[in-house]
């Protein structure tokens, strides 16, 4: 699934079937790589969403318990979270130093949250395994 | 890693982005400081990011480079910086910086004018532990070279005598003059190759 099709997808309890946030952004662990979490908007309270708190990431709507597993993120979720750890619409730097394009999708795994590759705005696919951070100036992916 | 040499400017390093492997930008390079007599790169001072910022205490030495590419310095994290003073005493201790050749009279050892030095060309071979070698300079050419005002580029001996006011290159230096980067690097080997078989 692509980040594209799965953002503004609404997140709905499986307790209240109450819809309880809609999908905003995707946070990004670079080891793995994988979505750890989700950050939403219209919600209550809070805007993560840990990705192993997500029931099911479906084809029409990411379903969770309840609106309660929706926090602030915690201590390990905080650091990641924020414009400046965001993929899309970053510069792609390698560890060579050469700029080779910018993000302009990101394909993952649904059932997993495992980035399968880097889609970039000139056509060219990088697999997740190259990725080596993303930071407030650029992702950085290991040079072949 | 890459193993492929590159040839570049160094007037196009300054400005470039210091940046981590984790993707941040910590610095940007003020001016390369040379090493071994000004054969060689030594390291970077560096200042900060964003049009008011201003020079860093901190510098970067040339071991402490994963990758010097088109676009950015890359480094393995913020701990491969290190005080300025440190990246400069060690280019000392290495045989000094040579001094700003920029502006330099470029004067072959039969006591023709070449022209005036305008920027520096640099070689890197490979990434951690490779080398970043100054093999070239461009130069604004003179009458001796047929090309008067236009800028071309000389391939350099590994050593050279400057006194900042000339830079002493062999004669046989205008037989290997170069138009563009595309092509130099074979310039310098054949020019360095024809030095070693005569001396």
């Amino acid at each position: 699934m692509r980040f594209s099709e799965a953002s503004g997808r609404k997140v709905v309890s499986t307790t209240t079937a109450e819809t309880v946030g809609k999908v905003d952004r995707f946070v990004v662990d670079v080891s793995g790589p994988r979505v750890v979490a989700l950050e939403l908007k219209k919600t209550e309270s809070g805007n993560t969403l840990r990705w192993s708190d997500v029931t099911a990431f479906g084809g029409d709507a990411v379903t969770v318990e309840s609106a309660e597993k929706i926090t602030d993120g915690g201590e390990d979720i905080a650091p990641l979270l924020g414009k400046g750890n965001q993929v899309l619409g970053k510069r792609v730097l390698t560890t060579n130093g050469d700029e080779i394009g910018e993000v302009s999708d990101v394909d993952f795994e649904a059932g997993s949250g495992t980035v399968i590759s880097l889609l970039l705005d000139h056509g060219a696919e990088i697999a997740g395994t190259r990725l080596v951070g993303v930071g407030s100036y650029a992702v950085v992916v290991r040079a072949q | 890693m890459s193993t492929e040499r590159r040839l570049m400017r160094t007037s196009e390093i300054t400005k470039r982005p210091v940046v981590t492997y984790a993707g941040d930008d910590v610095a940007q390079v003020k001016d390369v400081v040379y090493a071994a007599g000004g054969g060689a790169v030594g390291g970077f001072t560096l200042s900060g990011r964003g049009m008011f910022a201003g020079p860093l205490k901190q510098g970067l030495s040339w071991p402490s480079v994963a990758a010097l590419g088109a676009d950015a310095v890359m480094i393995r994290d913020e701990n491969s910086l290190e005080p300025t003073d440190a990246v400069l005493d060690a280019s000392a201790a290495s045989g000094g910086s040579g001094g700003d050749v920029l502006g330099s009279r470029v004067l072959t050892d039969a006591g023709t004018d070449l022209g005036e030095v305008v920027d520096v060309i640099i070689e890197v071979t490979g990434a951690y532990g490779g080398q970043c070698d100054v093999v070239g300079y461009e130069i604004e050419a003179s009458e001796a070279l047929g090309t008067k005002g236009q800028k071309v580029l000389i391939p350099l001996p590994d050593t050279i005598a400057a006194s900042g006011e000339h830079l002493m290159v062999p004669a046989s230096t205008k037989d290997f003059v170069g138009q563009d980067l595309a092509g130099f690097g074979a310039a310098v080997d054949d020019f360095r190759a024809q030095l070693g078989g005569t001396s």
